[in-house]
């Protein structure tokens, strides 16, 4: 491989702040709407609740049974879903267990307040995160650009070890670029909207947003999967900065400064 | 294959770290305020002078869920139902010119509207039902609120295991809302005990836990302070948002 280059400040203060800003929020808004789905453990394609539309349900056909039934199948799943830790040291009928939802006992309003703060942590910050990089000019270096297409299988065969060494680019990989464009673009604002759009009051005011996903239910079957997305893309996230250079990418991310690889060019 | 483990076991760890730290947090006062601002935000943004969606019969859930508190059992309500609410008056006072206590009838004689809406509960489920009754508005017309009138206080006949009866409030400009409705029909029938029988508030704009049922006495006042838990209503006491619109 090639030669180490020397260290580059590639983090910009308000990008770190915002990273560890979106790194506790996005875990209390997980937790905190885990605790909020336990309240009706159920998921349906429909405006109205409909469970001829259902697609899943949690449930606890009798005591000391957890039950997870997606798309018509049912599973066993107790002890994890349906029949699970209550948060105060027992079990009871609760979807998902006290262990992994804010607050742990079952607390829907105060499960409300955690998410709806949250909400707006995250939201703002990823607005002030978009003007800032935006001003400063390093938000194009990591949205998709339509020449990296072809760059995209190239980068993927890379990592399948199909190749020896990745095809040449800027900052950011293309397939880094794919990830966040989507993520940053499309899935986190989509996770937002549809949680507006799934509650009463944004449906009287903003009726497009809640028709536009398919009414209110709907709205929050999307929500759900827009979570399932985002963890998929942390667990993405964190297996590629535990691969490539684990101390050099905690670093960059805490200070700023970055040692680029090798294959790295410093355009965008 | 052992780093991808790590990768899920971390995540997870992280994810189970926030339960008992939030749960610690969420009984500090300060973060409890802190975070409770979110409300604010909400009702600026959102606010409740949007419509509610309309439907049509075909949405109708002919039998619709019972949300709340368990109906009354009292000897009070039984009397009630048993006498079919020959004796029940909706009383409206408080900041108004001329209180007034309504019986069934003429509540049935005021002009009645109806409207399909869909009635939003705050654990997350929804049901669409046709509802009758009076405008809310029309009320407030009669009884006259004073220029110091701010908030809509209802008071229920269901009473909570503690004792702690059922309340709710409106500001006067969500109480003047077109779709704020006093329901005393629901899909074509009268209000039956579990909906609410006689007369129950319907605000199709904010969560279901706004449209109180069993209402008997409507109070307009300036300030909510004194009143129970001084929040508004009795989920509000509770810790739930006054400004239900999301």
């Amino acid at each position: 491989m090639g030669k180490m280059k020397p260290a580059v400040h590639r983090y910009s203060l308000v990008t770190r702040l915002a990273h560890w800003v979106w790194v506790v929020a996005f875990l209390v808004l997980v937790s905190s709407g885990l605790a909020i789905f336990n309240a009706a453990p159920y998921l349906d394609a429909s405006d109205k609740s409909n469970p001829a539309r259902r697609v899943l349900s949690i449930d606890a056909p009798q005591d000391g049974v957890g039950t997870t039934t997606v798309f018509g199948r049912t599973f066993t799943t107790t002890g994890w879903l349906g029949w699970t830790d209550d948060g105060m040291g027992g079990k009871s009928a609760r979807a998902f267990p006290g262990w992994i939802t804010i607050p742990g006992p079952y607390d829907l309003a105060d499960g409300r307040r955690w998410h709806l703060f949250f909400g707006w942590v995250a939201a703002i910050c990823w607005l002030a995160w978009v003007i800032s990089a935006a001003l400063k000019g390093h938000l194009l270096q990591m949205l998709l650009h339509p020449r990296d297409l072809p760059k995209l299988w190239p980068m993927q065969a890379y990592y399948l070890k199909l190749r020896k060494d990745p095809p040449p680019h800027g900052r950011y990989n293309p397939l880094q670029k794919a990830a966040y464009t989507a993520i940053g673009f499309v899935i986190a604002p989509l996770v937002v909207i549809t949680g507006l759009a799934l509650s009463p009051g944004v449906d009287a005011t903003f009726p497009f947003l809640t028709a536009m996903f398919g009414g209110r239910q709907f709205a929050r079957l999307w929500h759900f999967v827009g979570m399932g997305l985002l963890i998929g893309f942390v667990f993405v996230h964190v297996f590629q900065v535990l691969t490539q250079g684990f101390a050099n990418q905690m670093r960059s991310m805490i200070t700023g400064w970055y040692r680029p690889s090798p294959h790295e060019g410093s355009e965008p | 294959m052992n780093r991808k483990l790590f990768v899920a076991s971390s995540i997870g760890a992280a994810l189970s770290a926030c339960s008992p730290i939030g749960t610690a947090l969420n009984g500090n006062d300060f973060v409890h305020n802190v975070i409770g601002t979110a409300q604010g935000l909400n009702h600026l943004v959102i606010g409740t002078r949007g419509m509610a969606r309309e439907y049509r019969d075909a949405d109708i859930d002919a039998q619709f869920r019972v949300n709340g508190l368990d109906t009354p059992s009292d000897a009070r309500y039984t009397d009630y139902v048993a006498r079919n609410f020959a004796s029940y008056r909706l009383v409206v006072d408080g900041a108004v010119a001329r209180k007034q206590a309504f019986t069934l009838p003429q509540l049935q004689a005021v002009a009645q509207r109806t409207q399909i809406t869909r009635h939003d509960c705050v654990e997350g489920w929804s049901a669409i039902g046709k509802w009758s009754g009076v405008r809310l508005g029309d009320v407030l017309d009669l009884v006259q609120p004073t220029a110091d009138a701010k908030y809509v206080v209802f008071r229920c006949l269901d009473v909570d295991p503690s004792g702690l009866p059922y309340y709710e409030s409106l500001d006067i400009q969500q109480a003047r809302h077109p779709q704020a409705l006093l329901a005393l029909r629901l899909n074509d029938k009268a209000l039956d005990p579990d909906h609410g029988a006689p007369v129950r508030l319907r605000v199709p704009t904010q969560l279901g836990y706004k449209s109180a049922k069993w209402v008997q006495h409507i109070e307009v006042v300036s300030s909510m302070r004194a009143i129970y838990g001084g929040a508004g209503g009795y989920w509000e006491d509770q810790g739930y948002e006054w400004y239900a619109g999301i």
